[in-house]
């Protein structure tokens, strides 16, 4: 089995005929990593870093909390998936955390945060900052 | 063994056999859009497993009593590998199963318009320009029907926010207790989640409706962000009126408007991407091929995440009025809910007057 190399700029290389990629598409910041979908390999991200933000590739949702975090100055760590790994990413992310998980989806200090329905609760009641300060993703 | 004709289910939960039927049954309706070599291979390697399968169980049996530590892993891999061409053999019926539902939809998207043209040319002279969208006949009879429920519902609402408004107003007037105004409040609040509810299901029918603000005002509409009110913007409105504050209060509500502007600035940029998704999709190689393409109906998924905008938009608002109601006391909130109410229906009758409002022609 192949081991993902973190923080390895990602290309794409010709998947699915049917999805649309676009010129120099940018995912709303952050530093992009890639997975294969291995148990070791997600684990891995979700441990590895204080604040990662795992979505679809090109998917606007996962734009919107990148861009969020990064507003904040967090530097998340952005995983896009490619549509043929989207099932096994999120059955090992399911399983680390015993639940329903779906894209957009926020770990924090290797623990499940949680979608943007949270991100964006917690970011209006205030208690976003003190959760990534803690994570170590923020500082003052 | 049987094989089911017609079934969309992984190959993951029926075993090895699985792919090679999934892949003849989308053959025919399967239009080259992958490349055929890997098909083919895939083919070859499962058909290849087929065959060895009998005699590796037989190596494996005699394998195992002698080299117990070297072929433990080999059954393992066998079943690695075997997983990940089900895995692969799957996605190819994914991906080909999606080629054929676009291919519905832009037979679909002809026969709405065929449908279109029919109903003007049969309404010569009688067609009135200016109505709905949602025209169409038929197939977007459920579409019809949840906007009508809607447009029912919201003056049903209406109604009932203008009743709230009234007795605010008195509430706050005839100084009654905090207890009572607290009730107000509440009722208040849920109100307008009432209508957020009322919104997220109308938007699964026909989300455009919802972001073009067709069922508000005119004024309204002219400050519509993401079908709605901007929360920022609102807090603007309302907080002079809810004076005078704490200082502690102060800096919540100041703390709040930022956090509402950054969230209201991710959801624009998200909505800046998704726009030029779509258009990018759209426009995609291949012009001069006239409407009935692909592209038609790939932009149109895409274009589905419209709906959840709508929603993380009315979820903002939920949660700035949340907050605001932490923030202030009982009298503040109620007298910040009347400030809204009124806000809204000056907005209102500026709309009335706006298109009552004779103009002389230049």
């Amino acid at each position: 089995m192949q081991e993902a190399i973190p923080y390895k700029s990602h290309n794409g290389g010709g998947r699915s005929p049917l999805h649309y990629s676009l010129e120099g598409a940018d995912n709303g910041g952050g530093r992009r990593l890639v997975t294969n979908g291995s148990e070791t390999s997600v684990r891995k991200l979700v441990v590895e870093n204080a604040v990662i933000v795992f979505g679809r590739r090109g998917c606007c949702m996962s734009h919107v909390v990148n861009r969020l975090l990064l507003g904040l100055g967090a530097n998340p760590a952005v995983c896009e998936v490619d549509e043929e790994k989207e099932e096994a990413v999120l059955n090992e992310l399911s399983i680390i955390n015993g639940g329903g998980i779906q894209f957009p989806v926020v770990f924090t200090g290797g623990k499940l945060f949680g979608g943007l329905d949270r991100v964006m609760s917690t970011h209006i009641t205030g208690e976003l900052v003190p959760i990534l300060k803690e994570a170590g993703a923020l500082w003052l | 063994m049987d094989f089911p004709s017609t079934q969309f289910v992984s190959s993951r939960t029926m075993g090895t056999y699985e792919p090679i039927h999934q892949i003849g049954m989308w053959g025919e309706n399967f239009k080259s859009i992958s490349n055929p070599n890997i098909s083919a291979s895939v083919i070859v390697d499962v058909a290849n497993k087929l065959e060895n399968e009998s005699e590796t169980t037989s190596h494996e049996m005699l394998a195992s009593t002698s080299k117990h530590d070297q072929e433990a892993s080999k059954p393992f891999d066998k079943i690695q590998r075997r997983l990940a061409q089900n895995r692969e053999a799957a996605r190819k019926s994914r991906l080909r199963k999606k080629a054929y539902v676009q291919q519905l939809e832009i037979s679909r998207l002809k026969l709405i318009q065929l449908e279109q043209e029919l109903e003007r040319s049969r309404q010569q002279g009688l067609y009135v320009g200016g109505g709905l969208d949602t025209g169409h006949l038929g197939i977007s009879g459920a579409v019809n029907s949840g906007i009508a429920a809607f447009e029912m519902g919201y003056e049903r609402w209406m109604e009932e926010q203008n009743k709230q408004i009234c007795e605010l107003r008195s509430a706050l007037n005839a100084q009654i207790s905090d207890i009572e105004l607290r009730i107000l409040v509440e009722s208040g609040m849920s109100h307008y989640f009432e209508l957020f509810r009322m919104k997220s299901s109308v938007a699964k029918a026909d989300v455009f409706y919802v972001m073009s603000g067709k069922w508000k005002t005119s004024a309204e509409r002219f400050f519509s962000w993401i079908g709605g009110f901007r929360p920022s913007e609102l807090l603007k409105v309302l907080v002079p009126q809810i004076d005078p504050l704490t200082d502690q209060q102060i800096l919540d509500v100041f703390n709040l408007k930022q956090s509402c502007q950054q969230a209201e600035d991710a959801l624009s940029q998200g909505m800046e991407k998704l726009r030029e998704t779509v258009s990018a999709t759209l426009a995609s190689d291949q012009m001069g091929q006239g409407i009935y393409v692909p592209q038609v109906a790939m932009a149109m998924e895409k274009l589905e995440a419209l709906v959840r905008f709508v929603n993380q938009a009315d979820h903002l608002r939920q949660q700035t009025l949340q907050q605001m109601s932490y923030i202030l006391t009982t009298r503040q909130a109620a007298r910040g809910l009347l400030a809204l109410g009124e806000y809204i229906q000056r907005l209102q009758a500026l709309s009335t007057l706006c298109a009552n409002h004779p103009r002389e022609p230049a």
